[in-house]
């Protein structure tokens, strides 16, 4: 009697295994289909995105969500799309799971068509020959309203590989009520400007945060954030290694830090760790964990960039912070030029060896980049579209500011093949650097050892310095 | 008798200091999830704050409210329960019948066949992702139950566990199962099975927390908004560029409570399990 019960269980189980998986979504691979259900062919595309914004055009819509834009995009695409039957689903990724579902996904012969993300962090994929040049889907009018810099940043070779929308600039962001309260209310920028320090009237700032902010009001609170636990907020950290005047990168696409205005950047930033200007232990600390700091003003200075800058407001607002007063500024320079660099977002279209797929899956990203009115969903972040930036100037009067920071904008990938393991290199340089295990001449000729060697054995398999 | 008096005042000062570091090493296990918990309810930024706040200076239902009105959690919340629960009931299932067999039937090449199915064990999963999930796809089983389910249940260690219960039940119970006339499906149904209930409990429990916690086939297979299971759902939610740590612990706290429950539910069979056959009588 037990056995039979036993064996009727397990039939019941797979059977309910068995209806749960046939009530669950099919397998739904992107593919062609050559239906008769119209006349044009069925072609399904696949888009993945990582979380950028919140609805079609912003978050204030109901039911705005992270793919809010991409599936009314999809809609407005396939209900003009006349070449086939289009149908696009749109999935939503995290930003630490994407490597890991790209590369299954790419081993497996099943990436996406379209991925919507920081192209810094796509340009291995480029190298790999995983994605599709679309340098034939660029027209002139999109050239003419992106400016130089954003093409550069999604150029690989010769070949335009990601389709700019968005940037998200790097900046320094200060709290103006500490800079007040101890006595630097002269290097106070107006609210919607993006300030410009020299290097020295930084030092001059970062000096009297130390020894003038009032200790009852601002306890257990310093200067400026420096982190370097590990790759987060990195390019920060490369930015500071520029102050000098170092190119960071020849034309070769090799590191060139070993220099003396890299050695001097190195020791710049010993210098104000070890003179209290910066929490203490960055070599312990993250991005976040300065982030975290900022917002609870026990740093004066931090990193910051507009969806991060735009955030903290927005806590303020709604009262999850203690309200203060944030400012943006540039990270300095000797030269007295701001060190800026941003970070595009884009789409890129996956090499799936399905023409038809491609085809549309490059029809998609164009429609929706170009698109007068989907273009203007790039206001969520800063727009790269000038068309879009001056349209929105007056709602967002710190679009003029971030435009104008644009011609200093230095592509802090350099586009090398290997920049995801290259991260990995500079972290712990740091590190050793702040605890006073390596000199700032060691650091950076360790750094640039290290950093061309990911570089050289990640050109022997780029096909776009034509070796795969 | 002062001999006897001062043993017991020794013995009374040996509890009182064990106890104190047993309090101790208990404060310790706690403390990540009370941390865990307490996060849940703060805001993203009082998360990192130096130093911290030990208790939420302002209390926020916000990150729960999130994760269930504008996220279909619920859906995950069963997705996860469906997958772990299903995959380990077929796990003891199958493993209980592998294990009985290599135990107590006597087949040729059966130590080899065993040797060959523990070495499976060393094999991290990782390296076998891409491969499973080219056969998952090849069986068109990609965003489907199916696909999370079965993976899971092809595992050895439901054998290696419950292999050791079955040998350490004497031999003679089933030769006097067999006299008395049952057969082998009665015996291991109804003699041997009831014995190595510990076993399974435990199995149960480990199995359940292991496909509970797996993250990365989950992430591969359930690709869809709607087939993601707790673990891997609200990860998605979390920006690159700001993140919500605090919304990360609620969502850490909502999948973790399943597993406490379950834990306390079995835990009786979970520490007879760990004991059993510890000791030869």
């Amino acid at each position: 009697m037990n056995s039979k019960r036993f064996l009727v269980t397990i039939v019941a189980l797979i059977l309910l295994t068995s209806i749960m998986a046939g009530c669950s979504s099919k397998n739904n691979e992107a593919g062609n289909n050559a239906g008769d259900s119209g006349k044009k062919e069925k072609v399904a595309i696949k888009v993945w995105l990582t979380p950028q914004w919140k609805g079609v055009l912003d978050a204030t819509e109901p039911g705005a969500d992270y793919d809010s834009f991409f599936k009314h995009a999809a809609e407005k695409f396939t209900a003009q799309y006349s070449k086939y039957d289009a149908k696009v689903d749109v999935e939503v990724i995290a930003g630490d799971q994407r490597d890991q579902l790209l590369n299954v996904n790419l081993s497996s012969g099943t990436p996406p068509d379209v991925i919507f993300e920081s192209v810094f962090a796509l340009g291995d994929y480029v190298h790999r020959g995983a994605l599709a040049p679309l340098t034939d889907i660029v027209d002139d009018a999109s050239k003419k309203d992106i400016a130089q810099s954003y093409w550069d940043s999604v150029t690989f070779g010769k070949d335009v590989y990601f389709y700019p929308f968005q940037n998200n600039p790097g900046t320094l962001v200060y709290n103006a009520d500490m800079f007040k309260a101890a006595g630097l209310e002269k290097f106070v920028g107006g609210d919607t400007e993006i300030k410009t320090w020299t290097l020295a009237e930084y030092e001059e700032i970062l000096k009297g945060l130390k020894d003038n902010l009032p200790k009852d009001k601002y306890s257990n609170a310093y200067p400026m954030a420096l982190y370097a636990m590990n790759n987060q907020g990195d390019t920060w950290n490369l930015a500071y290694l520029r102050m000098f005047g170092n190119k960071f990168f020849d034309d070769q696409g090799n590191i060139v830090l070993d220099d003396a205005n890299g050695v001097k950047a190195a020791a710049w930033l010993k210098k104000i760790k070890d003179a209290g200007y910066t929490n203490p232990g960055p070599e312990s600390v993250s991005s976040n964990d300065v982030n975290g700091m900022f917002q609870n003003q026990q740093l004066a200075i931090s990193f910051t960039n507009p969806v991060l800058f735009n955030n903290t407001k927005a806590d303020m607002e709604s009262g999850k912070l203690k309200k203060f007063d944030a400012r943006l500024a540039n990270i300095p320079s000797e030269s007295g030029d701001p060190l800026s660099f941003t970070y595009v977002t884009g789409a890129g279209v996956f090499n799936t060896k399905d023409e038809k797929r491609m085809e549309v899956a490059k029809d998609f990203v164009k429609f929706f980049s170009t698109d007068p009115e989907l273009v203007k969903s790039s206001k969520n972040a800063i727009p790269v579209r000038s068309s879009v930036a001056e349209e929105f100037k007056s709602e967002k009067p710190l679009f003029a500011a971030y435009d104008a920071n644009s011609k200093y904008l230095f592509n802090f990938t350099g586009n090398v093949p290997g920049y995801s393991q290259l991260r990995e290199v500079l972290y712990p340089e740091l590190q050793a650097l702040y605890m006073g295990a390596s000199t700032p001449e060691r650091a950076v000729k360790e750094y640039q050892t290290k950093g061309n060697k990911v570089i050289q054995t990640n050109k022997a398999n780029s096909v776009i310095y034509g070796n795969q | 008798m002062s001999h006897k008096t001062n043993n017991k005042k020794k013995m009374e000062r040996f509890d009182v200091l064990s106890n104190a570091v047993v309090f101790i090493f208990a404060i310790c296990s706690l403390f990540p999830l009370y941390w865990l918990f307490t996060s849940s309810l703060k805001n993203s930024s009082d998360v990192v704050k130096m130093p911290p706040d030990w208790w939420p200076r302002t209390i926020t239902f916000d990150n729960y409210v999130d994760i269930f009105k504008s996220q279909p959690a619920l859906r995950w919340a069963f997705n996860s329960l469906f997958v772990s629960g299903v995959s380990t009931i077929l796990v003891i299932v199958v493993g209980a019948m592998a294990a009985y067999a290599f135990s107590k039937l006597k087949f040729k090449g059966r130590n080899l066949i065993f040797v060959i199915f523990i070495s499976s064990l060393m094999i991290p999963k990782e390296i076998m992702i891409v491969p499973l999930f080219r056969i998952t796809q090849e069986f068109g089983m990609v965003n489907s139950y199916n696909g999370m389910i079965w993976p899971n249940v092809a595992t050895a260690f439901g054998v290696f566990l419950l292999k050791g219960f079955f040998d350490a039940t004497p031999n003679a119970l089933r030769e006097a199962s067999r006299i008395d006339g049952a057969g082998e499906w009665r015996t291991f149904l109804q003699i041997m099975l009831p014995i190595v209930k510990p076993g399974i409990g435990a199995l149960f429990i480990l199995n359940f927390v292991q496909v509970w916690n797996d993250y990365l086939w989950q992430l591969v297979i359930g690709q869809e908004k709607s087939m993601k299971t707790l673990m891997v759902g609200t990860a998605t939610l979390m920006q690159d560029l700001n993140p919500n740590f605090a919304y990360k612990m609620a969502g850490a706290t909502v999948a973790a409570i399943p597993m406490l429950l379950i834990f306390l539910l079995f835990q009786r069979y979970f520490t007879q399990g760990m004991t059993a056959g510890a000791v030869k009588e």
